[in-house]
């Protein structure tokens, strides 16, 4: 069997373009059109692909990972319960969480713990999300759209837990989708042997 | 010997050991929940089911799906028996992996993960915990019970030191097993049955012995919690290393849990060693980790009470062979501590015969009450070290050196270790003389009374040795890095030796290690 071969002949250049003055004229003509038309044209027939940032703002793919927020309970207290699963799966190991325990009284006392430090180094992770994967109660988010804010100081790029709590998600709220079953609810399936059995 | 086979390998056995624990010797895993090696036999998990496949079959009936019929059968399967219970018997053929016993482990393990909350995430025990563990390896399959789980009471404060759940509790009965057999303080006990089942205090008790804490560490799930460990760690950010319990003259083995990220030290947990502690530690030997972080001396220091001011490292060495060299060596007196390596109080006596001091005491911690199970009369890991390195003669108390100072006949002081029975104010004699060193880990009323201070290394920060009350040696490693700057007793005994231009004899640990096993060779 043999190889069939198509040969493309190489394009030539005509005569008007070997003497290469014209082509000049015609390349400064299209450029200088350009200029004008989107400098001094109406807005509409401008075609710049670029936006005169921070003026003007593309935003974000619904799906980009910025920087993290800290979901909400409908009283206004973390959902995190400190399992400490973001730490754990984080590959930057840029975040820091000291659980506590709720007080005897508290509803809560017994089948959750909460953070009382919750410490995130922005400029050590490195947003590969594993920690929004890792959270078993939907607590750690990266849907706020936002990239980091600049700063000129280090201390400034480590968010703590009520930096991190006062973040909203993209759609303006501080909480998720997601519903929860506090302890205490009546919805919530731990009953305790005061109210059931 | 007798032996029997198990999987296919032969193992021999002490007549009267049950299979369990002749393939716990051997190093072979049955899985199991209730049995510990060191408690009684309960068989009451039945996770270590094994199907002995001599001699004649028992069988129990079942019923078994019928495809053909559309309905069930009765069929027969053969009767399992725990090996933690069954005792072995020469020639028998034992199988813990054949399939009759693989369904078993996973009916077992499903059982016992019916009514669990499955709250790994905010369990302390998650990383360690049996009923993970054994989910992997011997169920691995979906939760068919979809119904709620039966609810039962949480964060049960059982006292001061331990906290019960008991929806992640299986009811294993270690726990009341270790009250009643280390203990021997019967304080908790079982009520109600099946999936009610609780753990629950004697009425008006608490949890308050001196061995609670090895509840916990015998509870094979998240169902009792240290207090004090709490919530504090995740356990698979922890490493161990290896230790001796400074709590007491018995020398209880330890696992060092520290986090290498921190350098921070989170527990203790007993190391198995027959010879010593078997499988156990006292709540008080548990929580002698807390004395590494606590009050630490960080800075070599000069001068006393308003007028103390740190120094320089070098300055403080020197300021220190200074006041030595400015009295006489048969004025001056060297304090051994009880609470030091052997190597340690080896070197300050081998620096005491390079100057020709004769004067030996011996500082001990007081006030401790032992008892006939684990615990020491004594509260000093290394009295009996200590007393081998000055050459096994009898040393003077502290006390003795204060009547000695007050007498004038002692002029300076050269003291390892913070550890004393007497208080700042009984020791107010040594603030009135000039030339009192003091080589410590930590603050204390003998660093206090010092005119210098050179920080050393503490218990975990380096390689030494303690000798027990029955006279075993044992040595344990480096687990942290001492802080920047700060180094073991006897390097900085070492190198005030070179100041003062005497020769001690010893370079390093080695040297040190070697001269004590010549030291202990000559005593045989």
């Amino acid at each position: 069997m043999t190889a069939q071969v198509k040969v493309i002949k190489k394009p030539g250049r005509t005569v008007a373009e070997q003497v290469y003055l014209p082509e000049i004229a015609k390349g400064l003509g299209f450029a200088m059109g350009r200029f004008f038309k989107n400098t001094f044209g109406p807005k509409a027939s401008k075609e710049i692909a670029t936006v005169k940032y921070p003026e003007e703002r593309i935003e974000y793919p619904e799906r980009f990972r910025g920087i993290h927020r800290l979901t909400q309970r409908a009283d206004g207290s973390p959902r995190c319960v400190a399992c400490l699963c973001c730490s754990t799966a984080c590959p930057a190991q840029c975040i820091y969480i000291e659980p506590a325990e709720y007080e005897p009284d508290d509803p809560r006392y017994g089948y959750e713990r909460y953070p009382s430090v919750f410490m995130i180094d922005e400029l050590r992770c490195i947003f590969c999300g594993y920690c929004v994967e890792a959270c078993p109660c939907d607590a750690i988010r990266m849907d706020t759209g936002m990239h980091m804010p600049p700063s000129t100081r280090r201390e400034h790029f480590l968010y703590d837990k009520e930096t991190l709590l006062s973040i909203p998600g993209r759609d303006g709220t501080y909480l998720t989708a997601n519903p929860r079953h506090e302890p205490g609810d009546p919805t919530h399936p731990g009953i305790d042997r005061e109210h059931g059995h | 010997m007798p032996k029997f086979t198990l999987n296919g390998q032969e193992i021999s056995f002490e007549p009267g050991e049950t299979v369990m624990q002749a393939a716990w010797r051997e190093g072979i895993e049955i899985p199991h929940y209730c049995w510990h090696p060191g408690l009684s036999v309960a068989a009451n998990c039945r996770m270590c089911l094994v199907q002995v496949e001599s001699g004649r079959q028992m069988e129990m009936p079942q019923l078994v799906f019928d495809e053909d019929k559309g309905a069930y059968v009765p069929a027969t399967k053969p009767k399992l028996q725990p090996a933690c219970q069954l005792a072995a018997a020469d020639g028998m053929v034992i199988s813990s992996t054949n399939d009759e016993v693989k369904a078993a482990q996973a009916a077992v393990q499903e059982f016992l993960l019916l009514n669990h909350p499955v709250d790994c995430p905010i369990c302390d025990q998650a990383g360690e915990c049996k009923l993970q563990d054994y989910y992997y390896t011997h169920q691995a399959t979906l939760k068919r019970k979809l119904t709620e789980p039966v609810h039962k009471p949480k964060g049960v404060r059982f006292g001061p030191t331990i906290v019960y759940d008991a929806e992640r509790c299986i009811m294993c009965t270690r726990c009341i097993r270790v009250c009643d057999e280390l203990a021997k303080d019967h304080v908790l006990d079982m009520r109600e049955r099946g999936n009610k089942n609780e753990i629950v205090l004697a009425p008006g008790r608490e949890l308050d012995h001196k061995y609670t804490l090895m509840t916990e560490h015998v509870c094979p799930v998240g169902a009792l919690t240290s207090r004090d460990f709490r919530f504090k760690a995740r356990v698979w950010f922890l490493k161990s290393g290896k230790g001796v319990c400074t709590g007491c003259a018995t020398g209880c083995n330890t696992h060092v849990d520290y986090d290498p990220r921190y350098g921070k030290v989170y527990r203790l947990r007993p190391r198995d060693n027959p010879d010593v502690n078997k499988f156990w530690m006292c709540d008080d030997g548990m929580m002698t980790y807390m004395r590494h972080d606590t009050d630490r001396l960080d800075m070599p220091t000069e001068g006393r009470g308003q007028e103390r001011r740190a120094i320089g490292e070098r300055e403080a060495l020197e300021l220190a062979a200074d006041k030595i060299r400015a009295v006489d060596p048969s004025e001056l007196a060297f304090v051994l501590s009880a609470q030091s390596t052997t190597e340690d109080n080896l070197a300050l006596v081998k620096l005491a015969e390079a100057l020709g001091a004769d004067r030996m005491y011996l500082a001990a911690l007081g006030g401790w009450e032992g008892d006939d199970i684990l615990r020491s009369d004594d509260n000093n890991p290394n009295r009996a070290g200590a007393t081998h390195a000055a050459g096994d003669i009898e040393l003077k108390s502290v006390g003795e050196l204060l009547s000695d100072v007050q007498a004038g006949s002692v002029r300076g002081v050269v003291a390892l270790g913070w550890a004393t029975a007497e208080s700042l104010k009984e020791l107010a004699p040594l603030a009135t003389l000039d030339s009192v060193v003091s080589l410590t880990s930590h603050v204390g009323a003998l660093p206090a009374v010092a005119a210098v201070t050179i920080p050393v290394a503490d218990i975990y920060e380096l390689d030494g040795s303690f000798v027990n009350e029955k006279g075993i040696s044992q040595s344990f490693e480096t687990v942290l890095p001492p802080p920047v700057g700060i180094e073991p007793a006897w390097k900085a005994i070492s190198d005030l030796g070179a100041l003062l231009g005497v020769d001690v004899g010893f370079t390093d640990l080695d040297g040190l290690r070697q001269s004590l096993l010549e030291s202990a060779e000559a005593a045989q």
